[in-house]
């Protein structure tokens, strides 16, 4: 019986699409889906991820789509909750049959979904949680674009220690106490015994916390003069407003969620020029570009809302994009794969470094930029371009 | 010394947030025995209005708090009157549950209306840090501390002298009785959800020029329960001295041991205190008889 | 001449039910349960899939909070431990499924008995709290004990398999939650009619008189605790299955809160009202998702933009209004239809 009834509704299914192939696609669309946080404290993270998938959507159906296929995006909600992110992923791969996955929220939220990814040999681009646990061990339909948060961090550290090292450095770190801020430490570990410089303290912290009083105190208590900020958002800022209240002189690197306006205004009375690492543009032509070219495709009220969390995402859709035009009109899943596979040097315009995914772990975008805010104007300047490291 | 007094001073200030929310807790719920889930959520809407009307006014930090005060009050009085008057007959469980209906809609109306990312709100008081005996301040905190000082000194007059206070223990002690000693029920519960309201707008506001404006600022409501049970679910005044004790065994916690303990270091503490004393440290013992 | 309802045996005082046809619709409903993979979609069964097991932990709740009245407020962090133990037990060390699932429901009742002991001296909102606060306490060890929980990296459930069948997809998956669902409703609904159902009822209705009449507070309350505690980690256990994927992340406090307005919805006190309200509360944010779209054009900016939180607050909104106009809950529309149905056209 229920073979009879698959039968029938993969008949069913096929009598309305004529290219009755991989799920998603038809003559006229491929859906993409986009799982997020656009519920909860974080959502102004998921929407400006979602916007990149938007805004990329917008400029390809523009241009024509692909080979004359309109790109649908559709997008759930999981509230940064990685059972319902599983749950997500079901009802758009179930009831909505996505062709790929572009859009993916926090490393848990992969993770938890990864089952079914690997299940359903879903093309998917991860671009807002680079973490080695997503390509380590490496999924074949996963394709992952952006540095890690250890070599984000040692960019700057190793900036810091080339141009600015006050006389007598001590180093020191403070993150959260989970695989984000095991990456963060990471990368300092590395700076600290290259430089060979006084590792003064490492602390951690709970996700979530505002008080940072204790850890700013023990911080001072040992002398720390460059400070590994793993604190977001809220926290980072916290983290900073404590040190000035202590009159700490320190220079800060910090995490790329701290290249949002958002953050640096949030961070800015504190007064403290920090660094912050990313692996696409936070200033400069490929910046201004972009938003010229994204008015077309947003209301101004969305507009303010384009960060860098716009950029990843936007990357992430055009190198998909550019996988499915390569495949031509017979648009499967396995020859998506297959293109991204050997996609070697896509331009992004400038936003990041080239994507080259031809590598085991299908890994792109791992090169830094170091960026500095300067406090008084709340502006970003580039200190060193796309690297790797 | 120096860091000892760091982490005592800061524990004072983060003790003082939690006391002012458990202050509000423990007033309503002395005076309706409703634990008021929604606490954590009037704290974070009263310190959105106040950005608000801190952005519109343009006012310095007295003049908005003056101003927010009592339209939180009003709000309070709008959530009561909606929500939990015509629940009255019902078993507390079920008021308690509506409580936490009105938090999950208090939480989606504040993101609905003022976004989700956090904020910066000075409310006008200076940024400059100050020094007190040695130890840094930034005169938020200060201010923090203060009101702690100030609100805990008006209830404590305010339960004492005053008749609405006294009419509020009596509605405490029996309802019944008060009922029939011609005290208004009705009017003192509006009067605690007023009164509550009106501290989580001093905690909201204060919090938020300290630790920033954002949609998770309802977590504090959870994080100020150790503090509430600590000093007894119905002793207002203890509920603060309670805050301030918890903050500061939570900063020590983390300073010396570490290890995230800051974050469950209250929770033990409650704990421990109440197998030994199972009504918290103020709190009225439940007499009951067969 | 005899009229009227006699009740001759003890088994027929205590007997579930003394309707035939109460036993004839039970018996269709499971089997419409058990024919239910053949007739709706993969995505419509792991909502099913959901709901049963929010059934499990509702149940195990009930006889914590429903029947001995103490309120408990660490569910999440019970569904916790049985998740990890089950998906430690199955990935680290490769025991079976069905050595791992009770060995989840152990695990629970031996960390219950850690939370109970301390809160036999307290009451009511007290302690609620306490239990609120051990539920941050195995919260924050999980975080911290990183060998043997993999800390914040979660753990990975694969490789649950019984009789060869795979275990974690579709299907089987639903039958095993049916199962253990069915078992637990029965379960309880027994426990509730021996000694021990009897003296946790005396217990919540006045503890000092149960004492009194000489039942053993401590033996019972414990008991209370673990036997809930046991179905509580195993749906725990379940969930793990399921999403295969466990991390501190997935038991946040929100939990307990939603296990405890499951409860309250469903009719505080009664295995039928927590079943109801656990489908209830499931299906819920997918009837909000239905109206809203039918009420609200997709494509309009409203839409788009705020919908999330439209979402969230009706979810808020439709406890409240219950509570306001059913406080009974769930049950109260069944046993007020029993009662019009019988009594129709008197009052009473």
């Amino acid at each position: 019986m229920k073979i009879a009834t698959s039968v029938l509704t993969a008949a069913l299914l096929s009598a309305t699409a004529a290219w009755a192939g991989d799920p998603g696609v038809s003559d006229t669309e491929i859906k993409i889906g986009d799982v997020n946080i656009m519920t909860g404290p974080a959502a102004f993270v998921g929407r400006g991820v979602s916007l990149g998938s938007k805004i990329a959507a917008g400029e390809i159906n523009a241009a024509g789509g692909i080979n004359g296929r309109k790109i649908k995006i559709l997008t759930e909600d999981d509230g940064y909750i990685p059972s319902r992110s599983f749950q997500a992923l079901t009802k758009l791969l179930e009831e909505d049959g996505i062709f790929a996955l572009n859009g993916t929220s926090g490393t848990a939220n992969v993770l938890a979904m990864m089952p079914l990814i690997t299940e359903n040999n879903l093309p998917t681009l991860v671009t807002t949680a680079p973490s080695a646990l997503i390509y380590n061990p490496v999924r074949p339909s996963v394709f992952t674009f952006g540095a890690s948060y250890s070599d984000a961090f040692y960019a700057q550290l190793k900036y810091i220690h080339d141009h600015s090292e006050p006389k007598n450095p001590v180093y020191g770190i403070i993150r959260q106490d989970d695989d984000f801020g095991q990456e963060v430490e990471a990368g300092y570990e590395r700076a600290v015994k290259e430089f060979g410089v006084k590792d003064g303290i490492r602390l951690r912290f709970k996700k979530g916390t505002s008080n940072f009083a204790a850890e700013m105190a023990q911080m001072k208590q040992a002398g720390v003069n460059v400070l590994a900020n793993g604190g977001i958002f809220a926290g980072a800022a916290n983290i900073l407003s404590e040190a000035r209240k202590l009159d700490m002189d320190i220079q800060s690197a910090d995490v790329w969620s701290e290249g949002i306006p958002a953050s640096a205004k949030l961070a800015a009375p504190a007064g403290y020029d920090y660094l912050v690492g990313d692996y696409v543009a936070l200033t400069g032509p490929a910046v201004e570009r972009f938003l010229a070219m994204a008015k077309q495709f947003t209301t101004p009220d969305e507009l303010a809302g384009v960060s860098r969390y716009t950029f990843v995402t936007y990357v992430g859709l055009k190198s998909l994009a550019h996988a499915m035009q390569e495949c031509g009109k017979e648009l499967t899943r396995a020859c998506t794969i297959d293109k991204l596979r050997h996609t070697k040097d896509l331009d992004t315009g400038g936003l990041s470094a080239p994507v080259s995914f031809d590598n085991p772990q299908q890994l792109a975008g791992t090169e830094v930029a170091v960026y500095q805010l300067n406090a008084k104007e709340l502006k970003f300047r580039e200190l060193v371009g796309f690297k790797k490291y | 010394m120096d860091f000892l007094g760091l982490l005592i001073s800061t524990g004072l200030v983060s003790g003082a947030t939690y006391g002012l929310i458990a202050m509000g807790f423990a007033l309503i719920y002395k005076s309706t025995g409703v634990v008021n889930f929604a606490q954590g959520e009037l704290v974070m809407l009263t310190a959105y209005v106040s950005f608000s009307l801190a952005n519109a006014l343009g006012l310095s930090f007295f003049p908005l708090l003056a101003v927010t005060v009592p339209i939180s009050m009003v709000i309070g009085l709008v959530l009561e009157r909606l929500i939990i008057r015509p629940m009255l007959s019902e078993p507390v469980f079920s008021i308690v549950m509506a409580t936490v209906g009105l938090a999950v809609i208090l939480r989606g109306i504040v993101v609905l209306v003022w976004g989700s990312e956090p904020l910066n709100f000075p409310a006008g008081l200076p940024t400059g840090v100050v020094t007190v005996a040695g130890v840094p301040f930034y005169p938020a905190q200060l201010c923090l501390l203060g009101a702690l000082a100030l609100v805990t000194l008006c209830a404590w007059l305010f339960l004492r002298f005053t008749r609405l206070g006294m009419a509020m223990r009596a509605v405490a002690a029996n309802e019944t009785a008060a009922l029939l000693m011609g005290v208004s029920v009705d009017r003192i519960h509006a009067a605690a959800w007023m009164l509550s309201a009106a501290i989580a707008a001093v905690a909201g506001v204060l919090f938020a020029i300290n630790f920033k404006l954002a949609p998770d600022l309802w977590f504090q409501g959870l994080k100020s329960f150790p503090a509430v049970i600590l000093g007894g679910l119905d002793s207002v005044i203890g509920a603060s001295l309670a805050g301030l004790i918890i903050g500061v065994i939570e900063n020590l916690a983390q300073g010396y041991l570490g290890e995230g303990l800051r974050e469950i270091a209250g929770f033990v503490v409650i704990i421990v205190v109440l197998m030994v004393r199972p009504y918290g440290l103020f709190g009225s013992a439940d007499i009951e008889r067969v | 001449m005899r009229t009227g309802n006699y009740k001759e045996s003890v088994g027929q005082i205590i007997a579930l039910s003394d309707s035939k046809a109460a036993w004839a619709w039970t018996a269709v409903l499971i089997a419409a349960l058990i024919v239910a993979p053949y007739l709706v979609g993969a995505y419509a069964l792991t909502l099913m899939v959901s709901a049963l097991i929010a059934v499990i932990g509702a149940v195990g709740l009930n006889i914590l909070t429903g029947t001995t009245g103490l309120i408990s407020l660490g569910q999440a962090g019970f569904l916790a431990v049985g998740a990890y133990t089950n998906a430690i037990l199955l990935t680290d060390y490769h025991l079976p499924v069905w050595l791992s699932l009770p060995a989840a429901g152990v695990a629970g009742a031996l960390v219950s008995i850690v939370v109970g002991i301390p809160s036999l001296r307290l009451k009511g909102l007290y302690l609620a709290i306490t239990t609120l606060a051990f539920a941050f306490i195995i919260n924050h060890i999980i975080l911290y004990a990183e060998r043997l929980t993999h800390g914040p990296n979660g753990v990975f459930v694969t490789g649950a398999k019984l009789f060869g069948f795979g275990l974690q997809r579709g299907p089987a998956l639903y039958y095993l939650t049916l199962a253990l669902a069915v078992a637990a409703i029965f379960a309880a609904l027994n426990l509730l009619r021996t000694r021990i159902g009897r003296a946790w009822i005396a217990i919540r209705d006045h503890d000092i008189a149960a004492r009194v009449m000489g039942i053993d507070l401590v033996r019972y309350k414990l008991l209370a605790f673990v036997v809930s505690s046991f179905i509580v980690a195993i749906a725990g256990a379940l969930l793990s299955l399921q999403i295969r994927f466990v991390n501190i992340d997935v038991f946040a406090l929100i939990l307990s809160i939603e296990a405890l307005a499951i409860i309250i919805l469903g009719g505080l006190g009664s295995v039928a009202g927590a079943v109801l309200g656990a489908v209830f509360l499931s299906y819920l944010p997918e009837a909000i998702r239905l109206v809203l779209s039918t009420v609200i054009d997709p494509s309009s900016p409203l839409y788009t933009n705020y919908v999330y939180e439209i979402r969230g607050i009706a979810n808020g909104l439709v406890i409240v209004l219950f509570l306001r106009f059913k406080p009974d809950g769930l049950i109260g529309f069944w046993r007020d239809a029993r009662k019009y149905w019988s009594n129709w056209p008197l009052a009473y």
